[in-house]
This record gives C-alpha cells, structure tokens and sequence, in this order.
C-alpha cells in the first residue's frame, strides 16, 4: 500500500474545494465506467479511513474529507444520469460539487424534457402529444396510461393525464 | 505484549470469536472447545449471569429468566413489529423503556438491548482472552448489512458495555468476502448469500485483489433460520391442536421444548432424509394425563413448510443484483454464510437461483468472525492489506411537509460520504429549525425507520428565506449516521450523533456502566480447567483503548420542541398542503429549499405558489382530499374546535382522524390503553391529569406512538382523558387514535 506523505494529504485537502470530479480521481472527462471504478479503487487505497487510522489526528481529518469526496465523485461518474447532470453544471461553470440529490433531480428534469426516461415512456407520450393536438383526448388518456406503466411517478405524464380527465369530464 | 484484536460476529443464534495474527486466522474456541457459543443468556436467582450453551440448557426448565434472538430486537422499537412479535412468542417479559425502546424484564430487573448484546460479547471476550492469555480489549463486531443507524448505534453501545473498543462495525457480508478473498490477488464477482438465524444479507461485491468494492446490499432482517424453525413449531403444534385439542402456543413450558425439537429436527435434516421427532410430556391434558408428541418429519415435508421463505430470499437477490446492475451468471462465486445455509434444501434452491454450485469451502457458521479477526488485523497493523469499500443499505431521507420523505442519500451509496442540504426559514426572526432523519425506501415517512430529530438554534435571525443553513448528512464507514447544521452566515455550528429513540442516552449510557452488568458474566472459560482467563483482569468499561474511536465528540441531546419552534419543510409552493409536521403554532407552511444552485430563491408566500421542480411534483398526492376516517388526508380548509368524527363507533379501531386546528375527543371510552399518532403536531394534556394544554407535547408522525414531552398516553384509559388542541387555525394536522386493545398481538 502507498504511504501517502503527509504534504500530499494537505496540499488535496488544500484544493478540494476547487478540483472537479474528473481531477479527484484521476481520469479524464470520457472515462468509462471501467475506468471510473480503477480509479475509485486506487484513490481508495490511499484515502480510505481504514487506510489512515495511524495518522495524527489532523491529518486523519483531512483525510476523512478526502475519502468522503472520493465516494462522491465515484457515486455520480458512475451513474450516467448524474454524470450528464453534472457536466452540464461543471461546462456552466456552476461549480465542481454536485449533491446528489441535486443530480437526480436535474436528471429527472432532463428525462422531463426530453419527455420521458424509458424509449417506451418517450414513444407512447409522443402519441399522447399527437392526440392532444387533435383534441382526441380519449386516444391522449390511453396513451399516457401505458406511457405510465413505463414510468409511473413521471409527473410530466401524472400532470398530463390529469389535465386530459379534466378535459374528458 | 503487542496490541492485539479480535474479530467478532455477534449472531441471532451464535456468535463466533476469531484472531489472525501475521495473516493466519484462528477461531477461537470456547471452553468446551465448540467454535461458536449459543447468543443465549440466563439470569440466576443470584443475579448472576451465565451466556452460551450452559444458558440455552435453561430455555426450557427456565424460560422466563432465560434470554435468546436477542438480535432480533436490539435496536428495535418496543411497538415495532419485531417487538409485537417477540412479545406473543418469548417467554421472557419484554417491557417497553425510554423513548419507546425494548427492555427485557428479568426478576425485577430491567435491562436495555445494548446491556443483553453485552453479555454475550463479555463471554467472547473472555473466550479470547482466556484463549490468548492476554487481554482481548479491540474488536471488529459485526452486524447484518441491512442493519439500520439504530441497530448498527446499538450494538456499538453493546460492545462499549463488554468494555471493548470497537475498531469497526462490519457488515457481516463483507467480512464472510474478505475471508474468502483476503491475499488471493482474485479478480471476482462474487455474492455472499447470508442466512443467519434471525437476519438475511445479500451483498454483491467486486474484489479486484486488494480491493473488496460491494456494489449493492439487501436484505430482510424478519427472515432467519428462526422462521425455519417457527415453521416446524407451528406444522407441529397446528397437528397437535386438531389431534388432541390442546394449544401448545397457549404453554411456554411446551413452546419452548417444541421449539428446541424443532431446531434439532431442522439441524438433524442438514444430514438425514428423514427425522423422528419425540416430545414426550409435551403438555398434559385437561384430565392431567401427559401427551406426547411423535411423529417423522420427512425433508420434502420440510422442505414445503419453507418454499416460501426461500422465495422471499430469492426476491432480495433479484434487488440486489439489479441494483448492482449484473445478472446472476455474471458471478463468478456464491460465498455461502450462516448456518441454515448447511441445509440441503437451501444448497439445493440456491444452486438453482443463481444457476452454480455454492462455494462451501469456507464454514459458514466461522467466516464472519474470520473476515472481521483479518479485518481487525489490519487495522491494528501500520500497513492495512486491503481495503473494504462498502455501501450504506438503506437510503437516509429527510422529513418533508405531508408525511413523506426525500432522499438525502441513496441506497448502496458507498460511504463514507456526506451531503449537504440547505434549508432556509420560512419565518420572519425564526430561532430554531428541526430536521428529522429517517433511512427506508418509502416515500411515506411512517413506514421508513425514525432515526432521530436534529435541533438546530443560535443561528442569526433574520427575515423568511434570508436564514441560510447547510444542514450536512455524514454516513461512516461504520454505517453510522450523524447530522451537523451550520449558519452560512456566522459559521455557527451545531452537530449530533442522532439521539435515537430506541438506542441510549449519554446519561443511560453512564448509568449502564456503572451498574456493570458485563461484570456480572460468570464465564464458562474462567470455569474451564484450561483457562488462564482468572488471571485476566477484567477489561473496565469505558476506559480501554482509543476512546476517541468509541463516541463521536460533540453530542447534543434532542430535546422537545416548544411551540416556538419551527420545523423547516419541503416545499413552500404547494399552497392547498395543508401538512404540517410537527408544531400547532405554525402560521403559515414552512419552507425548505433543496439546494440553492439548483433552485433559485424560492417564495416566501407559501399561498403563491413558485414553480414546481419535477422532484417536488408528487409531494401532495391529497392536497385538498375530503376528510374521513381512515383516510390520511387533512383539510384544506381551516375548521375550528372540530371534533373526533361523530361516526366513529366504538370497535372501529383504528381511528383516523383529520383536523385541521384543534380537536377535543370526548364520549367514546375504551378499555384498553390508548395510542395515538399524530401527523403533524399538537399539544396534548391529559384531562384527568388537569394538566396545562400548554405544557407542550410534541406527537411526531411515526408509523408508532411518539410522545414527547412527559404525559404518558399509556396511562390514560379512554380517550376521555385524552384532548389534542392547537390553537392556531392555520396550521394542520392529522391524528390517529388506536386502540391497543384490539390490536392483534400475534405472530406475523
């Protein structure tokens, strides 16, 4: 296992405040997943609390920060929806952290906008938004049915299907 | 003589003490040279205290004063259905403690979960040191991967009591992996499929040499080699009843030697085909004749009582693998872990699910205690050998505005890690903001698991929405949760190990050790002739090791809100929700912004509603609902002084009953103790009591009664004496009022 010295664990915890994701693990902004794990894995051996217990107790602090920055960014470039979530905020300059709940949510947005997150959901909301346009809103509530049985808290598709019983009431 | 540590697996059934030393694992046997002890504790007449197989020779003879599957309970709220169940089936009286825990009665002496956990983990320490001939005073425990922060904090309090100093708590999975895989350089997907005798783990790791990544837990922590044995109890006892009439759930004499046939029949058919089960004198008759039970159990008989359990495993694989995004022929081993893994019928259902034959060159009643001895090792040592990346189980989520929850972190997120979320008032010159932490999968609050509330004042005031506080959420990598809050502004800043309802106070903590009930452990290895153990000293409590390791620094109880207290929440923009969580004085709904970089200032009118995110959409389902009984709904409009349904019969329990201000219930009258839950929050006084309506109690929503402040609704004997008032118009809540009484305590 690699010592890490101790001017290496102050000058990460130094700049972690400032690197993005890619530069905490070490691997460039097209990584595949294969290379995301690597990476977590060898920034896990020199940062992982188990890894550190023998350190005096500041630099044991730096550490936890790292470790737990480490996780973070292993939790989100791993995921392909948070990632896209999190370039699109690191290429606006939004800043290099990303929460997770956060990413979720503007993933969730995205899947909004591009109106669904499943080919099926996106398919059958496409033949909703047809029959809306024809006023056929019978046709409309059928398709946004199946369109929810694909994914059923989309709350573009709930929000539709509601306006669309409105309508047929 | 060098530090040294010991790896310890703290079974529902049996637990297993282990040491590895330059590599080179050893379990350590106890006195009488078996490699695991029963997790079974008998309390003498004496007050002593006698743990392991010695003390399992008393569940029948002795049933009341003798303590087993403790497990199941630690951790566990006292009207959870863990602890319903374990009332309607242990001999021994489980009392409800402080804060809704469970404490075991024993000869007028009342002991918490923790206290019992220590008992048996005082007798493996013993087992080491007696073993070792040196003091055993570090240790890996391990604990269920699906264990939650109550569970996991509980059992840490267990092993502080034992006087050890915790190095880690493990999941059990991890540590049976690591066993296998420690210093094999392997390259392996690998699933652990665990069974214990009271909990089930699946975990899927990927060990890339040194490394031991778990991609995804799960797990049921209702299904154990216990429920195999429930089953024969009942295929038996259900026989005897339409052979013979008689009940042997009814006598905990014949219970409990049901259960022990029982057990030896489901151990005799990891051999056998077939097994002839005798109990004579099972139970006598109405003429005072004895009756007996005789009969053969076949495995395929055996194997039909289980089919069902098995499924329900197989159900928590197919999560598992999903969430670890592979499928079953990805794997390229299935470690087998815990004993009921022995049984044929289980090989046989596993080797089909996940379409191999199981690795069965580890024990499976050994691994866990081995994986956390080499785990223990490494900690200890200045070069650790490898590296364990594990996963928290169980999504952490924060109370939000209806009763729902939003996920703070996920599942199978790899910790440790932290997140941060910010909150903002909702109210001009508001002091104080309350966080409530839950882990579970549910968007309901009430069926996730309540680990706590987070206060957090001293922060500068100042108008609505200018107050910003980073509240951050911190899973260890002992799966431990912790919350700090901070006043972006000052700094100000305010943290807590979150103070459970089922787990101890510091102040019980210090009371517990001093009572040192661990002490009180004759172990069965200071009697054995082999022993050196009597020249061991006992380790004191508290006082071994890194104590630094063993509590967080800043603790900071919780205490009840005052009605000036606010609770931050979801979403200010749902302006026909009418939930309110926990306080009566609300004026208007509160306000909670997940994350200023992603949403823009929110409103600060709640009655003007802001542009909805996707992820707040579906937070109000029943906005506006009509009020009704059994219906979680709430008013949308303010009603005054309405009172408890006029329809509600007595019988039709449970009550549920929406208000939107205030509620005074009056003319229904039970018999039994009553239990209320309320959404939202409201002040309650007893009438009988004359106590001041003002004193302040706080019903948090909780799938179980929560009763803050002193006024104990279980003294109260009808729901005359029982008044829930608030008086502001604006806010509202929901209150459920149940009758114990009909609550069916049975087995589930």
């Amino acid at each position: 296992m690699s010592r890490l010295q101790a001017t290496e664990i102050q000058a990460l915890a130094r700049v972690i405040g400032e690197i993005d994701y890619y530069q905490l693990l070490q691997v460039p902004r097209g990584a595949v997943a294969g290379e995301v794990r690597k990476a977590y894995h060898h920034a896990s051996r020199s940062f992982h609390p188990d890894a550190n217990r023998h350190l005096p107790p500041e630099l044991r602090q730096a550490v936890q920060v790292i470790a737990k920055r480490v996780a973070e960014a292993y939790s989100v470039l791993r995921d392909t929806r948070r990632r896209r979530a999190y370039d699109q905020k690191l290429d606006a300059g939004e800043g290099v952290r990303i929460q997770l709940a956060e990413a979720e949510a503007r993933a969730e947005r995205d899947s909004v906008e591009s109106g669904g997150r499943t080919p099926q959901g996106r398919q059958f909301y496409k033949l909703a938004e047809r029959d809306l346009r024809r006023e056929d809103w019978s046709s409309a509530a059928r398709n946004l049915q199946t369109a929810m049985t694909f994914e059923p808290d989309n709350p573009l598709f709930q929000q539709q299907l509601a306006a669309v019983k409105e309508k047929l009431r | 003589m060098a530090k040294i540590a010991v790896g310890i697996d703290l079974g529902t059934s049996n637990s297993c003490v282990a040491i590895s030393r330059r590599g080179r694992v050893d379990v350590l046997p106890n006195a009488f040279g078996e490699s695991t002890t029963a997790s079974v504790v008998n309390i003498g007449a004496d007050g002593s205290i006698t743990v392991g197989n010695a003390a399992k020779a008393n569940i029948i003879h002795d049933p009341h004063n003798t303590i087993y599957s403790s497990k199941r309970l630690i951790g566990r709220y006292f009207f959870s259905d863990e602890g319903k169940k374990a009332r309607a089936v242990c001999a021994y009286e489980i009392v409800e403690g402080e804060g809704q825990s469970v404490r075991i009665k024993i000869r007028d002496e009342v002991f918490s979960l923790p206290e019992i956990g220590a008992m048996i983990l005082r007798e493996l320490k013993s087992i080491a040191e007696s073993r070792l001939g040196q003091p055993a005073a570090h240790a890996v425990v391990t604990v269920p991967a699906y264990f939650n922060d109550n569970q996991r904090q509980a059992t840490k309090d267990a092993a502080r009591i034992a006087g050890l100093d915790v190095l880690r708590i493990l999941n059990e999975p991890t540590a049976a992996a690591l066993a296998y895989g420690f210093g094999r350089g392997l390259n392996q997907r690998v699933a652990v499929y665990d069974l214990g005798g009271g909990t089930f783990d699946i975990s899927v790791l990927e060990i890339g040499e040194d490394v031991f990544e778990v991609l995804a837990t799960a797990g049921d922590t209702f299904l154990g080699g216990d429920d195999f044995d429930d089953r024969v109890i009942d295929f038996l006892a259900d026989e005897f009843m339409q052979r013979e009439g008689l009940n042997l759930r009814n006598d905990p004499y014949a219970l409990e030697k049901l259960k022990v046939a029982a057990e030896d029949a489901k151990k005799a058919l990891s051999l056998e085909d077939e097994v002839h089960i005798r109990i004579p004198d099972v139970i006598q008759g109405p003429d005072g004749s004895p009756r007996s039970i005789e009969r053969t159990l076949t495995i395929q008989e055996f194997s039909s009582l289980v089919t069902d359990l098995l499924q329900r495993s197989f159900k928590v694989c197919d999560e598992a693998l999903q969430q670890a995004g592979i499928v079953a022929r990805d794997l390229d081993g299935v470690i087998l872990v815990g004993g009921p893994t022995r049984l044929p019928v289980i090989r046989q259902a596993v080797r089909e699910y996940f379409q191999q034959e199981p690795l069965t060159d580890v024990d499976p009643d050994e691994v866990v205690a081995m994986g956390a001895a080499i785990h223990a090792e490494s900690l200890l040592s200045e070069a650790t050998e490898s590296v364990l990346l594990d996963v928290t189980p169980l999504s952490l989520q924060i109370g939000v505005a209806g009763g729902l929850t939003e996920p703070v972190i996920e599942r199978n997120t790899p910790v440790p890690i932290e997140q941060t979320r910010t909150f903002t008032t909702f109210k001009d010159h508001q002091e104080s903001v309350v966080i409530r932490v839950f882990q579970g999968e549910s968007r309901e609050a009430s069926e996730n698991a309540l680990l706590g509330q987070f206060e957090f004042s001293g922060f500068q005031t100042g108008r609505r929405g200018e107050v910003e506080i980073d509240v951050t959420f911190e899973i260890d990598t002992d799966g431990i949760v912790s919350v700090t809050a901070r006043d972006r502004r000052t700094g100000e800043q305010a943290s807590t190990r979150l103070t459970l309802s089922s787990g101890l106070s510091d102040a019980e903590m210090s009371a517990i050790l001093e009572r040192g009930v661990a002490d009180r452990v004759e172990t069965a290895a200071a009697i054995a002739p082999s022993a050196p153990a009597a020249t061991v000293p006992a380790g004191k409590p508290g006082l071994v090791g890194e104590s630094d390791d063993v509590l967080p620094d800043a603790d900071l109880d919780l205490v009840p809100l005052s009605p000036e207290d606010l609770e931050l929440e979801k979403d200010p923009g749902l302006d026909a929700m009418p939930e309110l969580e926990t306080d009566p004085d609300l004026d208007a709904m509160p306000e909670l912004e997940t994350d200023p970089d992603l949403t823009p200032a929110l409103e600060t009118d709640p009655h003007t509603g802001p542009e909805l995110t996707p992820a707040e959409l579906d937070t109000d389902p029943l906005a506006g609902a009509p009020v009704g009984l059994g219906d979680r709904s709430a008013f949308a409009e303010p009603v005054d002084q309405s009172e408890l349904a006029p329809d509600a019969q007595l019988g039709e329990m449970p009550i549920t009953v929406e208000v939107d201000s205030s509620f005074a219930v009056t003319e229904i009258e039970l018999d039994g103790p009553i239990r209320a839950t309320a959404a939202g929050s409201a002040t309650a006084a007893s009438a009988a009591d004359g106590r001041d309506p003002d004193d302040g109690l706080d019903l948090l929503l909780e799938d179980e009664v929560i009763a803050g402040g002193d006024l104990d609704l279980d003294d109260l004997t009808s729901l005359e004496d029982l008044s829930i008032e608030s008086d502001d118009a604006e806010s509202l809540f929901d209150a459920r009022v149940d009758d114990l009484s009909e609550d069916p305590v049975g087995k589930d």
